[in-house]
């Protein structure tokens, strides 16, 4: 059994310090690894960010994060994703890594994603410029997930996680209104996940939503923003399978 | 033929009327200090309802500062909560 937590949208600042430490410091004892869902700052300052790095370094369980849309507020993502680096935190944009951990291979694909909506309601790539690029921009990402899920699948994990910010799936947004869906995820993030095929994936960015979902392909979505799981972290364990078995959907796209 | 002019537009002149109130509202949270976009604001006949989660006390002490400093003038019903960062006591089986 893997034995993932995760959390999302903790949002700190100057004053947060030391106030998630005492659950992270619990970790060891009930998890193999700690996802982090993005939007970890308020603004993403490297001050924001130096707060989050001092609260989860150190850890006895690797930790695996991606940005998000508070993360780029300062313009500065490659400052703050550095500061998360240089504490032990595994940044992923586009990226996969491995962690072995409680005897496991994991495999983390992440992105930060973006918003486009849902199947029937979504934004085109058609139009003013800012249009296709905010369409284009979403489909970057989720190229990039697929891809680190593809790369994970060849490596040959225990099993496979893709951690995004935005959401893949309209699911885990109930409680939000309907009229900021497009704001909140894309489903091209779940195609993604449905091709490649993943065991989980994690989200956040939605604070009004609700924690369970499934992509189509059946793919289980948790939504872990910090609003929602009400706790510092959820834990989710999944069952070790053989990696051959990754997805029907892997299988078929080879 | 029309019979609505601007003056029968109803909600009163802009600056006194509550839905724009709120909208600017909610832009000063988000882009001012706070960086807030988590926070639901609702008017509910003459009064304002604030419904969401925020990081932490002094947050939402901010919040309210700058809700009642925005809509002065109108009652503020303020149901927001503060992050829950203690342990899980459970874990979700997947298998």
């Amino acid at each position: 059994m893997i034995r993932i937590a995760a959390v999302g949208d903790i949002h700190m600042g100057p004053d947060s310090q030391g106030v998630l430490r005492p659950a992270f410091e619990t970790l060891p004892e009930c998890a193999d690894l700690l996802l982090l869902a993005g939007d970890l700052t308020r603004h993403g300052t490297p001050e924001e960010m130096r707060v989050v790095a001092r609260e989860v370094q150190d850890l006895a369980v690797p930790v695996v994060a991606v940005l998000g849309n508070h993360d780029h507020h300062d313009d500065r993502p490659d400052e703050v994703t550095a500061i998360l680096r240089d504490a032990g935190v595994h940044v992923l944009e586009g990226q996969a890594t491995v962690v072995e951990s409680g005897g496991a291979r994991i495999g983390v694909a992440g992105t930060k994603g973006f918003g486009g909506g849902f199947v029937g309601r979504c934004a085109g790539e058609f139009g003013e410029p800012v249009m296709k690029e905010f369409v284009r921009y979403s489909r970057r990402s989720a190229d990039g997930l697929r891809s680190a899920l593809e790369r994970l699948a060849e490596e040959g994990c225990d099993a496979r996680i893709a951690l995004t910010h935005y959401s893949p799936v309209a699911d885990t947004l109930a409680g939000e209104p309907l009229e900021i869906y497009p704001f909140l995820g894309s489903y091209l993030l779940a195609e993604a996940i449905d091709t490649a095929g993943a065991d989980l994936a994690v989200h956040g960015h939605a604070h009004a939503g609700t924690e369970h979902g499934m992509t189509s392909g059946g793919v289980r979505v948790r939504n872990v923003a910090q609003p929602v799981i009400g706790r510092a972290f959820h834990v989710y364990h999944l069952p070790v399978r053989e990696p051959a078995a990754s997805g029907t959907a892997a299988q078929q796209a080879r | 033929m029309s019979t609505h002019g601007p003056q029968d537009a109803g909600g009163g002149p802009p600056a006194e009327n509550l839905d724009y109130r709120i909208a600017h509202l909610q832009d000063r949270l988000a882009s001012g200090e706070l960086g807030e976009l988590g926070v639901r604001v609702d008017a509910r006949g003459g009064s304002v309802l604030l419904t969401g989660t925020v990081p932490s006390t002094p947050c939402r002490d901010e919040i309210l500062r700058t809700v009642h400093e925005e809509l002065a003038g109108f009652p503020v019903h303020s149901d927001l909560v503060v992050t829950e960062a203690s342990s899980p006591d459970h874990a979700e089986d997947l298998s």
